[in-house]
Order: structure tokens, then sequence, then C-alpha cells
């Protein structure tokens, strides 16, 4: 299986007047493979949409980002490069739909624009854009393609956002919680959607959500992040019914069920740290409640199994 | 008996608007009460009324009509002062917590305000507040903090915190946690349950997440077009619910997005039709093809159900061999069956993941039911069949169907280049399918069925001679939605689904441009496929109301003229057979009329005994001359049992 994009080590820093206030990337290691996709779970502020914008080349001056960034066709690609390849190759859908469109230009210019970069002839745009819509189910494309932005409802918006990203036909989506701005139902039928498209275009994907069992569901293998680093990571379906590291355990037991008894969730005990700079050994240690004395020290990620486990209690 | 702190009776919320003079029920007479020390959850999807029944409920908007009573009092004709006592007893949890929090107010002031407008001292506030603080997990540093200074999980903590200020009986808690982490929102579900002990508290809530409601509650109540479809112990509704939109709504929820554990490996739009892939892909199409549903009755009567062992006792001679009945169900790839007798389900069958509910592609069996629709429309003077299909639809002019008559259509007499050849990569078919989506587009290709359409043409001359041919199907329809102006769907859904009693919701698929592929895109249950036979073997009548009409019925059993007919293969099959109306005649002694489509799908009628059979199949290739040869020799020892 060959893969997309492989990520290593891949470090940001945020830097002020030289001075380094916060590493919230410490080395994320991932590989996405072709076709497929690859889940990214872990709390608000672990990492996940930094670690998209970094692969993107998205950050602002004040980021400072190593490690090394590998495409399929292009092998190693600098910041230079991905200006050309995002948004052609590589496309992201964002979180709030509402931000990611400009207001002052109709959707239907806005897809022109996109379109416009491809070589095809205006007469075949209009098709293109016809077809697209209708393919994310935008089936009055007339007024879609005629609204501004504030005139569709979220659903609707999100939509039209993935028939924009999918108009070059891209090797790989990343998804940055393409659902969590909008009412559940809608979102739920956005996240379908999304997967049949996959299946019908054959993309590979980078889902990224904080919600577990959505990431369950649809990823073939799951990244879970903690802190700027992948802690626990395999194929889903293994990582999801035998998790091995503490935070992936307490990630499972907080989702409610009907078989679980009220006042009873298992819910992980204090916030993800907010500055990562200087950390010194386990970052989950404060809130982990299998602490060991090893535990002072990192744990590497050591293959257990199936998954890769970066927790001293893995080996027992 | 607990006592009752909430009762709802008869409340009805209307909304009108100047567009909609009528009004729109957003709350249709719903009555309920609620227990001390329960907890209501409130499901359905957005727009079913949920909140707008909350809003009624806790005073916040007065209902058009019914009443509401809190603690035994209305709210309704109260004084301010009093009005404001009893709404003391309520306290509010909303969506959105840091929206819902006064970003000028600090954490202390926002707690406060209701305490203050209940005209307590500082003194009693200030130790009020420190406890609530307290309860809801929050630090005493925090008091002084405003509401962007704290996480999605503090603001929910001090929206918690507020709604408790006065010491309330009910709290409604309108999706509490959806805006929160899932770890967040595992501690705000722990801290509501201790509250709710700690304070003697009732709830109220509503949430579209049915993990939440169903951990929470005690009772659900499932809320669809502003009616209670069904209200019962939590456990029994989630587990085992009555109402079919309950089955749906549960369905759809634990099949959030598509879990990819499913899908058999080797899965692509090329290979999905070809055994044993089709095994999944038949039951799933909805999942990776685009589709439009087709909604069934609301409130479907129930199908009378007396099984008949002596069925599964038959035994079958068919090409020098004999077969038991379960013998020949698994020789012909059988995914389920469904036999009706006078009207009473008779035997049922399901295999390969198949369930009473789940649907199933009908493929080419999708015609005999658009044949119907038309039926309808004729009888209705909206389309004319005996009209050009071209003087409908007039981008069609200059191909096969500009001049062909609609009833030519019906009967599958134009006269076409056109290779119904389900092999040939190369055939007008498979092109058929490439622009039904239902096959990969080759770089350059054309999406839609109206473009591909419009490129055939004409062969001989119509009316003269059968030819079976899809695009047919995906013409009519096409016309039959732009005439009426109705989406195909929608159609079926309103003039068969819908008063037939159809149980279970179906679908069709759609083409790039949201085009109904007509020739073989309908999904439905294997039950429902047997009740619209049995609806044609009632000469189109069902519970007293004439749904198709009777000539149509008649003119189908009669068949086509024996000269249009006179085609070979048709002869070999069926000798004096014909094609009617998207149905196939068998013309023989039984009279039987059926529809069917590749890979084994079937709905067969037999007048004589008053047999209907809806089966599916998942065979290995599209046709075969000795799986219909098997088909037609099992259907017809069920008739004569």
């Amino acid at each position: 299986m060959n893969s997309v994009l492989k990520i290593t080590q891949l470090e940001v820093d945020f830097c002020l007047n030289g001075v380094i206030m916060n590493s919230p990337l410490r080395g994320m290691n991932l590989e996405v493979k072709a076709g497929k996709t690859l889940g990214i779970v872990g709390e608000t502020g672990c990492g996940k949409t930094l670690t998209a914008m970094a692969i993107m080349g998205l950050l602002p001056s004040t980021a400072v980002v190593r490690g090394d960034i590998e495409l399929a066709d292009h092998g190693r690609v600098t910041a230079v490069d991905m200006a050309r390849i995002r948004g052609e190759e590589i496309v992201m859908i964002f979180q709030n739909p509402q931000s990611a469109f400009n207001p002052i230009f109709t959707i239907g210019e806005q897809l022109k624009m996109v379109a416009k970069r491809r070589n095809i002839a205006r007469s075949e745009i209009e098709k293109l854009l016809i077809s697209r819509l209708t393919s994310v189910g935008l089936n009055d494309t007339k007024r879609v393609l005629a609204s501004y932005p504030h005139e569709l409802s979220g659903g609707m918006l999100q939509r039209a956002m993935i028939a924009m990203s999918l108009l070059s036909s891209p090797k790989l989506l990343i998804a940055d919680e393409p659902t969590t701005a909008l009412d559940a139902t809608v979102g739920d039928q956005v996240l379908r959607l999304i997967q049949e498209l996959q299946i019908s275009e054959g993309f590979a994907m980078l889902f990224i959500s904080h919600d577990v069992s959505a990431v369950g569901k649809t990823s073939d293998e799951i990244a879970v992040v903690y802190a700027g680093k992948i802690v626990e990571t395999g194929p889903t379906p293994v990582v999801m019914n035998n998790p091995k590291h503490p935070y992936t355990q307490g990630l499972l037991g907080a989702i409610p069920s009907a078989d679980k008894a009220r006042g009873t969730l298992v819910a992980i005990s204090g916030n993800v740290p907010s500055k990562l700079t200087g950390l010194v050994g386990c970052s989950f240690v404060e809130r982990c409640p299998m602490r060991i004395d090893r535990c002072v020290d990192e744990p590497p990620m050591v293959k257990v199994d199936e998954h890769s486990v970066a927790c001293w209690r893995s080996e027992q | 008996m607990s006592e009752v702190v909430m009762s709802i009776s008869n409340v009805t919320k209307v909304f009108t608007t100047r567009a909609l003079k009528a009004g729109f029920k957003a709350v249709d007479s719903i009555s309920i009460d609620l227990l001390k020390g329960e907890i209501l959850g409130v499901v359905g999807e957005s727009g079913s009324g949920k909140s707008t029944l909350a809003r009624c409920a806790f005073g916040i908007t007065p209902p058009t009509s019914g009443t509401v009573e809190i603690l035994g009092q209305t709210l309704a004709g109260k004084s301010r002062k009093a009005t404001r006592e009893l709404r003391a007893n309520l306290g509010f949890v909303f969506q959105d917590p840091a929206g819902s929090i006064n970003p000028r107010m600090s954490v202390r002031d926002a707690i406060a305000e209701p305490l203050m407008l209940a005209g307590e001292n500082t003194v009693a506030i200030d130790k009020r507040v420190e406890l609530l603080l307290d309860r809801v997990g929050l630090a005493a540093s925090q008091l002084r903090r405003k509401s962007h200074e704290l996480s999605g999980g503090q603001c929910q903590r001090v929206a918690i915190a507020r709604a408790l200020a006065t010491n309330p009986k009910i709290v409604l808690l309108d999706e509490p946690t959806s805006s929160l982490d899932l770890s967040v929102q595992a501690q705000i579900l722990n801290l509501l349950e201790e509250l709710r002990q700690g304070f003697d508290l009732t709830y109220f809530i509503i949430s579209h997440n049915l993990d939440v409601v169903s951990h929470l509650s005690d009772r659900v109540a499932v809320m669809k077009d502003g009616k209670f479809v069904e209200v019962g112990d939590t456990k029994s509704v989630i587990t085992n619910p009555t109402h079919v939109f309950t089955r749906e709504l549960i369905s759809t929820y634990s099949r959030v997005g598509l879990d990819k554990r499913e899908i058999p490996v080797g899965f692509t739009l090329d290979s999905w039709q070809n055994g044993p892939l089709n095994r999944w892909a038949f039951q799933n199409v909805e999942k990776f093809l685009p589709t439009a549903i087709i909604e069934p009755s609301l409130n479907p009567p129930s199908i009378p159900v007396a099984i008949d062992s002596a069925i599964e006792a038959i035994e079958i001679d068919v090409a020098d061999q004999r077969f038991t009945f379960p013998e020949l169900l698994a020789d012909l790839d059988t995914d389920s069956i469904v036999i009706m007798r006078k009207g009473v389900l008779v035997y049922e069958k399901y295999f390969n993941e198949m369930t009473v509910n789940s649907p199933h592609l009908l493929q080419s069996v999708s015609k005999s039911i658009l044949g119907a629709l038309y039926a309808i429309m004729a009888q209705k003077a909206v389309i004319d069949v005996e009209r050009t299909i071209g003087s409908y639809l007039p981008e069609l002019i200059n191909s096969a169907f500009g001049k062909a008559t609609i009833s030519q259509a019906l009967d599958m007499s134009i006269s076409i280049y056109f290779s119904e050849d389900y092999l040939d990569p190369q055939s007008e078919m498979t092109r058929l399918d490439i622009a039904a989506g239902w096959r990969s587009a080759p770089e350059g290709t054309d999406c839609g069925l109206r473009p591909f359409l419009k490129t055939l043409r004409i062969q001989d001359e119509h009316g003269k001679a059968f030819q079976y041919c899809s695009a047919n199907t995906d013409v009519l329809a096409w016309l039959i939605a732009e005439v009426t102006g109705i989406s195909y769907p929608e159609l079926v859904s309103t003039y068969l689904w819908n008063p037939m009693g159809a149980h279970d919701r179906a679908s069709i698929i759609l083409d790039c441009q949201g085009l109904s592929v007509g020739n073989g895109g309908i999904s439905t249950s294997t039950r429902d496929l047997a009740l619209f036979g049995q609806l044609i073997l009632n000469s189109g009548c069902f519970n007293n109301n004439q749904i198709i009409p009777q000539f149509w019925i008649d003119e189908t059993f009669a068949g086509a003229s024996p000269k249009v007919a006179s085609v070979d293969y048709l002869q070999a099959l069926h000798p004096g057979g014909s094609y009617k109306n998207q149905w196939w005649i068998t013309a023989s002694q039984s009279r039987e009329i059926y529809g069917v489509g590749i890979y084994g799908q079937y709905i067969w009628v037999d007048p004589t005994s008053e047999t209907v059979i809806a089966k599916f199949s998942s065979l290995e290739v599209p046709v075969d001359a000795l799986h219909s040869r098997k088909h037609m020799a099992l259907f017809r020892a069920i008739g004569r049992l």
C-alpha cells in the first residue's frame, strides 16, 4: 500500500522576538495511505488542527515548523512547493463554513475562481459546477450559485465547500471537524456525504475530530493525539476494541450509553496542559489514573500487537 | 405514584406568516406529565418541534392553545409578580454555553442575576453563589472571570449554576452538551446526575444525541412533525421501538456516517453489481450512490400474517433435478422472499443480513412501479400516453424518442440503436450505467442521463416490434417529473407508497444532475414490494380506495398485440406472452404477470391462485436462462399449493 502523505518528526514552535513561547507540536509522525482514511482524535488543544495547518503551510510567520513532509509523486516538500500543491492535490475543509467562504462574493463566483485554475473551457466550467453541486446533494444549483454565503444554511454551505474542494479531483482531503459547527442531524448527513464521495472518487482522507465514536466508525486507521504527540495509533477496530493507552481508554469511557449507570461515566480529570515547552516525562502523567514511578521519563512509542503505544504500562 | 410537577395538556403552537396563511403547526396537541424526580428526554430531527414544545412548556412562548400547569398552577393570566414567583421553579440550560452568558458579566454576576431579580439581599446572594459554584465544580478564584476567559465546559458549569440559582424544581436542558468535547461532556453528564440527586430536580432534556438521551433519561418521547409518535420507558423505546419513525431514527443514528468495516473487500464502482459483492451492495446502495428518499405511509395498517408451513415442504422439479424449497432458495442466492396469498402474508424468509425492514435494490422491477404511476397520471388527464415524447420533452425531439409515443415507450416497442447487453463494456447499456453514475466514467465522459439519452438514435419504425430498452424507462421517469413538476421519488411516495400503506422508507438512485434513475434505481423492503404486487392483484384497490385505475390493470393483464410480441426470445420464454405497461405477461393458463430485475429480483402476481411473491437475490451474473426457469418453476409450485 503506497502512502499519499507521510510526516516525520513534525514540530511546531511559536516564537515571539526569537523566544519560544510554546511548542504545541512535539514530534508528530503519521502516514495516510491512498484511498484510506486516517482519523485523528484528541481533546481541544491537543494539536489536531495545528497538524493540518502545518501540513498545508498555513501557519503564521510566528510559527517555526520543523520535520519532514513527504508526498506521493513529490517526495519531500517545502513550504514553497506546498503553495502550488495545496488546493489542487491536497485540499482542506474547515470547521466553520460560514467563515471559510468570502462573504462578499456569491458561491458561484467563488467556485468559478477555483475552477478557472484548471485549464478547462469557459463553457465547460458551468457544467462542471452544476455536476459537482448535484453530487454533493445541492440540487437547486441555480439558486446556490447565485447565493451569498449568508443566504445558505450551515449544512448547505458545508456541502458547497466540499463541492469546491473536490473541483480539482484531489488525492487527499483534510477534513477538520467538518461537522462540529453544524446541527447534529445535518452533520451526520454531511459526514455520510463525504464518505460516499470518498468511495466514488477514491481520495484519501485525514479526518480530524474530537468525537471518538464518529472517527471509530469512519476511519481505517486511528491516531490518538495528546499534547502535540501521538500516544496511540493502529488499525481502527484494534484501537477501539482494545485501547492500550490510558488516555484512549479515558476517551472511550466517556461515551455515554444506556448500558452505563447514570453519573458513572469515566471523565478524564483535569485539562490538557496549555504550555508544552520544556515538558519532561510523560505528558499525560498529571491526569493519568494509572501512573507509575517510571512516568517521569518520557515513554517511547512501542509496538504492542497491532498498535503502537507510548506508555510504560503497555508492556505489562 | 410520584407527584406530577408539570402537566402539559393538549398544547398546540401555530406560527403564522404572511406567506403561509393557515400557519405552521410546530407543536400539535401534545399532552404529557412530568413526574417529580424523573428525567424526560425528547428526541427528534431538527425542525420536529422539540424546542418549541419546551419553550411553550417553560413559559417562554405562550402556546396557541392548550394549558401547561407547573406545580398545579398555570402561568397564563397571572400578575407579573405571581408569574415571576412561579417561574422561580424553572431553570434553563441552553446549547451554546458561551453564547448564553452575557460576555460583559463576571461569573459571579451571571449566577447572581436571577437572585437579584428575585429580590434577594447581597449577603444571601454571595452565600448562594459560593455554594452553587462549589457544587458545579468551579473554584472560587473563577468568580471574577468573564465568559471568554473560561473553557466551554466551565461556561456550561456556570450556566448550570445560574439555572439552579433560584432553587428550581424543574430544569430544561436544551442540547446541554452538544458543543462540548466528549470528555467534558462526560463530566457535565455526571454533574447533572449528581445535582439532580442533591437538589431534588426534575429534568426535561432535548437532544438529538441518542447516546446522551438514552444514558440520562428515564422516559423518552420521540417527536416528529410536532407530534409524539412514541413515548415510553427509555430502555424499551431504544431497544424495541414500535413506531417506524423511531426505528428509523435509531438506525440512522447508529449508522452515523458509514461504517468502514462493513464495506466488502474488492468493492469498487465497477464491481459492485457482480456477485458476491452485490450481496452487500444491493442492500446498501444509499451508502455509495446519491439517493432520494421515498417516504412510506405514516400510519400503515398492519399486514395480516398466517404462516403456512406447507410452503417450506414443497419440492420443485426443474432442469432434471429435484429441489427442496430451502435448497432452491439457496441455489438461487436468495436474499429474501415474501409470499402473500389472498391478501395474507403466508411466508417470509430473510438471508444475508436482510431483515423485515431492510431495503434491497429492485433493478428493473423499478420499471413496473413506473408503469402504475403513468396509469394514475393518465387517469388524472395530466399526461396523454398517446402523445409523443418529443411534444413533452423538446430536448429529445431529434433523438429516438422524439416521435415515439409514451405508450410505445411503456410497451417497449420503440425501435432504437441500443444494445441491452449488461456485460459488454461497449454496449449502450453500459454507457447508460455510466451516465447514471452506476459505473465509473472514463476521463472526458459527460455525466448525467439527460445528455446521454439525447444521443440515442432511431433505428426503424416504432410500434412494430418489442425491443426491451432500459433507456425508455429513464426517459419516462424524467418526463413524468417534468410534466407534473413533482420529483419522481415524491410521485412514487404520494401516489403509491403512502396510499398503499408501505411500512418502510424506500429510496431511488439519482444521477449526477439529480435525475431519478427510473430504469432500476428503486430500493424497497421485501414486504413493501409484496404490498405493491398485492395492489395490482386487487385491481388497484386498497382499503376501498382505488389507487391505480382498474382499466389499466385489465389492459396490462390482457397484454400487448401478438404481432408486436412476436420476437423470438420472448416467445421462447413465454409462448403467446408479451410485454405491456412495463410488466411481463406470461399468457400461461394461470395468467401470471411479473416484473423482473437483473441478478434475480422479482415481483410475481398470479391472479388464479391469488398469490403474490416478492423475491430478492444476489446472483452471480445479471441474466441466465436457467436461473429464470428455476424462478418460474419455484413461483408456479408455490401457486399450485
